[in-house]
């Protein structure tokens, strides 16, 4: 029976939605909330990253770009949170065009360092500008999406759910081979008619869209954005959920970003010992398991081919 | 009968070095050109240019009356130019099907029929039907070269370059590719400029020869009369003394 490991992908999202029926701990459905958001942002950084090879080490710009364009919406002119949604994306497109048009044009690690620089120099830029952002203690007193814990953490299941059946599908279309064609060889897509430079930029708008709105997602959970949002750290636990996850393969990645939120929790009971055995494990995983950990297990589980 | 391309005082320079210098040919549609000449001579400098992988530096291009100054390369392989590489270039981690497949989204073809039945066409013209589902990663040699061909046949392009296809090949490899170059320019009119080292199978396929040395055209002519010109001799074994050198090149 090569099928019966796909019972286990509705079995997993029932419990997970009947979850909240069970257990009635708004902590650990706050921490699973936060755990489905780190999802979306590994699923959006490995559909332009894992499918064209192209790495960024910035994807908390888009990130705070969401975030800290809802907060002040939300906090400055009173709108309602739900418009972050959709600006707080437009926002990350809006960057992902300013960077991408030209350095995406380029070869070399370009991309890579101007998305790190621009996430930094965004970091910087809230504290500069204080009088506007906050500073350090950034932007406190959002209104939450919802009202109750329950709700939130449906929220952001169904969102990360949604987001990674849409990468998925975007991954397989026409498009999403092309995108892998790049990653190959970039001189002979071009060579075969691509214009590979207009499916990097495109890639990476969608990516950002996906990444600000987890963003606004995060802001609103947390009731406040801080300066945190734009940082390095943030940028590079994702890629390191991404390799955890199974690079290129989005749905892994989502699942990966998942269980490495969720290890800090789960470890809690070693006390002041947790971060050593958290990166004690990190090493175990990314040397023993080079190509990731959930999607080869997965594929295994399936059946195909490697 | 109009010429399908024409180059005019083509010339690029490396800092100093001129590596393809006022370079003009024109080649008609049909027609199955080669170009002959020791290395460093230019040659896939010369197919850079003509494909918009290196800027211009001095003359013109004109594929189909049309001037490709400028363009980018996956613009002028849509226009009908596509080429190989020297080196076969796979996209990795990718199946045959999925290779041919990219040629096959080129803006040109992607609206004019499916994608996959068009790459199955495809893989199944260059012989690699039975291979469509293999990872590129571990497919032989002789069947990259295959590949590289039939990617850039997916384009539907109206003038081929190819890059010396037939480089890294054994003798008994080499038969069967020339022989699908053949096929290809007969069944589909496909109009084909190549480089090749490879002198007996190069010389059975064209039927006009131009060769570079030092980034110049120092002759054009048949395969017959190409290896007994003075110049190509001197370019390739230096100055002769007498009339055995004919062998020495291979086709005699």
């Amino acid at each position: 029976m090569r099928s019966r490991p796909w019972i286990f992908v509705p079995l997993v999202l029932a419990a997970l939605a009947a979850l909240p029926v069970i257990v009635k701990s708004e902590y650990l459905l706050g921490i699973l909330s936060v755990c489905f958001i780190y999802g979306i942002w590994a699923a959006s950084w490995d559909f332009m990253s894992g499918l064209t090879g192209r790495e960024n080490f910035g994807h908390a710009l888009f990130i705070g770009a969401g975030a800290y364009t809802s907060a002040f919406l939300n906090a400055r002119f009173a709108l309602n949170p739900w418009w972050g949604l959709p600006a707080g994306a437009a926002m990350a497109v809006l960057l992902a065009l300013v960077i991408g048009f030209p350095t995406l044009r380029l070869r070399g690690p370009y991309f890579a360092l101007a998305m790190l620089a621009a996430a930094t120099i965004m970091q910087r830029l809230t504290l500069i500008f204080w009088q506007y952002s906050g500073g350090e203690e950034g932007i406190p007193g959002l209104d939450p999406l919802l009202n109750s814990k329950i709700g939130i953490y449906y929220l952001c299941l169904a969102a990360l759910v949604l987001t990674t059946a849409a990468l998925l599908l975007l991954a397989r279309s026409h498009g999403g081979l092309l995108l892998r064609g790049i990653r190959g060889d970039e001189a002979a897509c071009q060579a075969a008619g691509i214009d590979v430079t207009f499916y990097k930029i495109a890639a990476l708008v969608v990516s950002a869209a996906c990444a600000g709105m987890g963003g606004v997602l995060y802001a609103h959970y947390q009731e406040a954005v801080t300066p945190d949002v734009f940082s390095v750290a943030l940028s590079i636990s994702i890629i390191i959920m991404v390799y955890v996850g199974g690079i290129g393969t989005i749905y892994g990645p989502a699942v990966g970003a998942i269980l490495l939120a969720l290890l800090p929790e789960l470890l809690r009971g070693l006390g002041q010992y947790r971060l050593w055995a958290y990166s004690v494990v990190l090493i175990f995983i990314l040397f023993f398991a080079p190509g990731g950990l959930v999607a080869p297990l997965w594929r295994r589980a399936v059946g195909l081919a490697r | 009968m109009s010429a399908l391309l024409e180059v005019s005082a083509l010339s690029k320079r490396f800092s100093g070095l001129v590596a393809v210098n006022e370079v003009s040919f024109s080649i008609a549609p049909g027609e199955i050109t080669g170009i002959l000449g020791p290395n460093g001579a230019g040659k896939t400098t010369l197919f850079n240019l003509l494909t918009g992988f290196l800027p211009i530096d001095g003359g013109e291009v004109r594929f189909d009356g049309h001037n490709l100054a400028g363009l980018a390369p996956h613009r002028i392989v849509n226009r009908g130019l596509a080429r190989t590489f020297q080196l076969c270039r796979p996209f990795s981690g990718m199946s045959a099907f999925e290779n041919v497949m990219v040629g096959c989204l080129a803006p040109r073809v992607r609206h004019r029929e499916a994608p996959e039945t068009r790459a199955r066409e495809i893989l199944a013209a260059v012989g690699l039907a039975h291979r469509a589902e293999t990872k590129v990663d571990v497919l032989p040699y002789g069947d990259l070269r295959r590949l590289e061909i039939a990617r850039a046949l997916a384009t539907r392009p109206r003038l081929l370059l190819l890059d010396e296809p037939f480089a890294g090949l054994g003798s008994s490899e080499i038969e069967p590719l020339s022989a699908l170059i053949r096929a290809l320019h007969r069944s589909e009119g496909l109009t084909i400029l190549l480089i090749e080292h490879r002198l007996r199978e190069f010389m059975q396929l064209v039927s006009r020869v131009i060769a570079m040395d030092f980034g110049r055209i120092i002759a054009v002519a048949t395969p017959e009369d190409i290896v007994r010109h003075p110049l190509v001799i001197e370019a390739y074994i230096g100055r002769a003394e007498d009339d055995t050198t004919g062998d020495a090149l291979g086709t005699a």
